[in-house]
């Protein structure tokens, strides 16, 4: 079972700008390009990858920020497996906003238990060198949510955005460390029930 | 193939193409001409008959008369005809089919077997008979399959439901095309979702043709899929590239899009080679330099001259026509002279297409034409009763004013024309300067003469064939979304390219796809009392409440009205609005340069006295018309 390539999806949520898509691009197809158009509603491309000798396929699903496709994008919650909250380190307001993207997440998720759902928290534009958000500020507000992990990246410059997304897939395993989770990507929608039903038990 | 037209759906009775070169001595069998026939169980005995016959006739009279027949006309059947180089393909329908439309649905054909194949002739050098039959046949299906028969009529893209998917996502479609455009050598594309158009780029003529490879993709990937290949993990996506044949105006509008949509099919045939450079949007960034590029002065581009107001002759492919081009001295003729003898029936056509600035000519309407609609009325006469503000039985003073309007521009034009034609010497050079306008005139006239023919250029489909240039089609497929662009043909080579577009669309498109895929196909509507059909003739595109494939018994005689109207509105450039009824129900026609409106009100009941009468109930229906189709998106006012 092990050998078999699971698909996780996985959903970057956060204001519009932060660098979302141009995270999973670096991720991905390892590019960068500054003039990305506005993401309108999703988008999402796979990657597959070996972590911890367990090969899976990551499917990165990124949203558009604005409040204006906020309709277009929330249908596309349901059934993800973990959720990257980013902000940029040079815009106060999209850290503020984080607790916003949570709440609207797990609405529309239909997530039962927030608390033990693995989000990560990514803060992006770390080559900027005007902060906004300290790295004590960050972690402290992670530490405060639930302890989920934050990692301070750079999609323009390359850093920590491959360690981030490995980190997402350890987060995810640990929390799914069932065989029902390797089965293929049409019935992930149906795992999730069974899995929050034994938890709460 | 022959899986997609259903019978009642199916609009061609005949279909051949014959190649007369076969066919030059007394003992030459009829059937060594016959390159390809539709239906293709047709007894031999019978093919041979109808070819022969109808190559003969098409020839006799096209010789008497100088001209290339369009329209043959028996009894009981019409057969559109098109005669180029040694090829005569003819085209029969079912007889409720407009005549407009039933020559627009043979240029099409021929159109797409020269955008997938090339050249006929060479075509038919290179491939079996059978080989190119199935793609005859392909085309057919395809043209033919599938859509309504208000989609027949007005020979119109099929697109997507635009009132049941969130806006947003037309203009993230729009964006994805964008985002390929500034990769290098890509020129233009569409997105198309389950056979329809999500967005395009390129003029309504081209978009078809390259949807055709979509819909034959589309079809064996859902073999497949019922077949038991399931989809795996990752949605199946994959590319594709195929050679395709574009004609020098088509590539011209692409290397330099024009800045009015309407001019399209206009541009000059010789291919401006633009210095590409990475932008951000074609549309925008542009434009300015092509208006001011002077290489574009091109007889070909005064906005009068190209404007179409024919929804009929949607063909971009002049090169495809030229081959009955007139003499020089024909298309030098003054315009005036050819003004003064407009009046008259006998006028010869090449003269009376000069006329007209639009390109189309007020010719008188000619009702026995759409005959068989028994459902609306009865007598010709009847037919039409003209609202108080169509002008219409007068012609002369029309075209006088509207020469008027243009005239400076006219004379420039015929005088540049003739001193283009000057330097071009015999008629058929690969007169790039002229054969753009040569087309041009050469449809109308064709659209005018009936049943006329041309013995001026028998051999010069070759020169406009061989300009046929070879462009890549690139295909991105993700499940029922497809990613269609024109690339150069150095797409494949070049290092990078290929890789560019993939990664920069990509995303977009998986997004793209999942949310067409949630979009709920949506209830057809309520539907109101009342019927309409809204055709934009520069989108080549139709809004319509009439639901289905096959048009309820209730809805019939709308459709019938509809094909009736829209033949009066294509032989008559002055009628703007009409109303066509029967004892039962009135359908209002109105229509503009750019689009034509038809709305039928039900139930409504109709005063009707038989003689025109204030009180009369169709009156009413323009407003009506006005006030209902508002909340569609129609504005009449």
């Amino acid at each position: 079972m092990s050998s078999k390539s699971s698909l996780l999806k996985v959903i970057l949520l956060g204001d519009g700008g932060v660098g979302k898509s141009s995270l999973m691009n670096r991720y991905v197809s390892n590019k960068f390009d500054t003039h990305l158009f506005h993401t309108i509603g999703v988008e999402f491309l796979n990657k597959e990858l070996e972590v911890d000798g367990r090969l899976v396929t990551l499917q990165i699903w990124d949203t558009a920020g604005q409040e204006r496709f906020r309709s277009l994008r929330t249908p596309f919650y349901r059934g993800s497996d973990c959720c990257l909250l980013t902000f940029s380190v040079d815009d106060s307001q999209s850290f503020l906003n984080l607790n916003h993207w949570r709440k609207e997440f797990a609405y529309y998720a239909d997530v039962r238990e927030p608390e033990s759902f693995p989000f990560v928290i990514l803060g992006n534009k770390v080559d900027v060198t005007e902060r906004q958000v300290t790295t004590e500020e960050a972690q402290r507000w992670c530490h405060e949510n639930g302890g989920h992990p934050y990692f301070e990246t750079s999609a323009k410059n390359a850093i920590n955005v491959a360690e981030a997304f490995e980190e997402v897939v350890r987060s995810v395993l640990a929390s799914e460390d069932r065989p029902e989770h390797m089965l293929p990507s049409d019935t992930v929608d149906l795992c999730r029930k069974p899995r929050s039903r034994t938890r709460c038990c | 193939m022959a899986e997609t037209p259903l019978p009642e759906t199916r609009r061609c009775i005949y279909f051949f193409l014959y190649d007369r070169s076969k066919v030059q001595e007394e003992g030459d069998l009829t059937r060594a001409g016959i390159c390809y026939f539709y239906p293709e169980d047709t007894p031999l005995d019978q093919q041979e008959l109808l070819c022969g016959q109808l190559a003969g006739v098409s020839r006799c009279v096209s010789e008497l008369s100088s001209s290339p027949v369009r329209l043959l006309r028996l009894r009981k059947s019409k057969y559109a005809v098109h005669m180029r180089d040694n090829f005569l393909w003819v085209l029969s329908c079912v007889a409720d089919i407009p005549d407009v439309s039933v020559c627009a649905f043979l240029d099409q054909l021929i159109d797409l077997f020269c955008f997938y194949n090339g050249p006929v002739r060479q075509s038919y050098q290179l491939h079996s008979q059978e080989e190119l039959a199935l793609r005859w046949a392909c085309y057919l299906s395809n043209l033919q399959g599938g859509s309504t028969e208000l989609h027949h009529i007005f020979s119109c893209l099929k697109t997507i439901d635009s009132t049941h998917i969130d806006p947003l996502l037309l203009l993230k479609a729009a964006l994805i095309l964008q985002a390929c455009q500034r990769c290098p050598l890509v020129l233009a594309g569409c997105v198309l979702y389950r056979g329809r158009v999500v967005s395009t780029q390129m003029a309504p003529e081209l978009t078809v043709k390259v949807m055709v490879h979509e819909t034959e993709t589309y079809s064996q990937d859902h073999r497949l899929r019922a077949n038991g290949v399931t989809s795996g993990v990752s949605p199946p996506s994959s590319t594709v590239t195929t050679t395709v044949f574009l004609t020098p105006s088509e590539l011209h509008t692409l290397h330099c899009p024009p800045v009015d949509n309407s001019c399209r099919s206009n541009g000059g045939p010789q291919p401006l080679a633009r210095p590409r450079k990475s932008r951000l949007s074609r549309t925008l960034s542009d434009t300015p330099i092509a208006d001011q590029d002077p290489a574009e002065l091109d007889p070909a581009h005064f906005p009068p001259l190209s404007y179409q107001t024919l929804p009929s002759s949607p063909r971009s492919s002049l090169s495809d026509e030229s081959c009955f081009s007139p003499s020089p001295s024909l298309v030098s003729t003054p315009l005036r002279s050819s003004l003064v003898s407009r009046s008259e029936g006998g006028t010869p056509p090449e003269s009376r297409d000069r006329g007209l600035p639009n390109g189309t000519l007020p010719s008188k309407v000619t009702g026995g034409s759409v005959g068989g609609s028994s459902g609306v009325s009865v007598q010709e006469g009847e037919r039409l009763d003209l609202e108080s503000e169509t002008k219409n039985p007068s012609e002369n003073p029309e075209v006088c004013s509207l020469l008027n309007g243009h005239r400076s521009e006219q004379d420039d034009f015929s005088h540049q024309l003739s001193e283009s034609l000057a330097k071009l010497g015999p008629v058929n050079d690969q007169s790039s300067g002229r054969s753009g306008q040569g087309g041009e005139t050469e449809r109308n006239q064709a659209k005018e003469s009936k049943e006329t023919g041309g013995e001026a250029a028998r051999d010069c489909g070759a020169h406009s064939e061989a300009s046929l240039q070879p462009m890549l089609l690139y295909q991105h497929r993700v499940r029922g979304l497809v990613l269609a662009l024109l690339v150069e043909p150095s797409f494949n080579t070049h290092p990078s390219a290929k890789d560019e577009v993939y990664h920069s669309s990509l995303a977009s498109l998986n997004g793209l796809e999942a949310h067409l895929r949630t979009t709920s196909p949506g209830t057809p509507g309520a539907q109101g009392p009342y019927t309409f059909a809204h055709y934009d003739c520069i989108q080549n595109t139709l809004t319509t409440n009439v639901c289905g494939r096959s048009a309820g018994s209730q809805d019939r005689p709308f459709v019938k009205a509809t094909a009736l109207l829209h033949s009066h509105f294509s032989h008559s450039d002055t009628l703007q609005e009409a109303i066509v009824r029967n004892a039962g129900c009135a359908v209002y026609g109105t229509r503009t340069a750019a689009q034509e409106t038809y709305f039928l009100q039900q139930g409504a009941s109709s005063r009707n006295s038989g003689i025109p009468n204030a009180q009369d109930s169709a009156f009413s229906l323009p407003s009506k018309a006005r006030h209902r189709l508002l909340k569609h998106g129609v504005n009449l006012l």
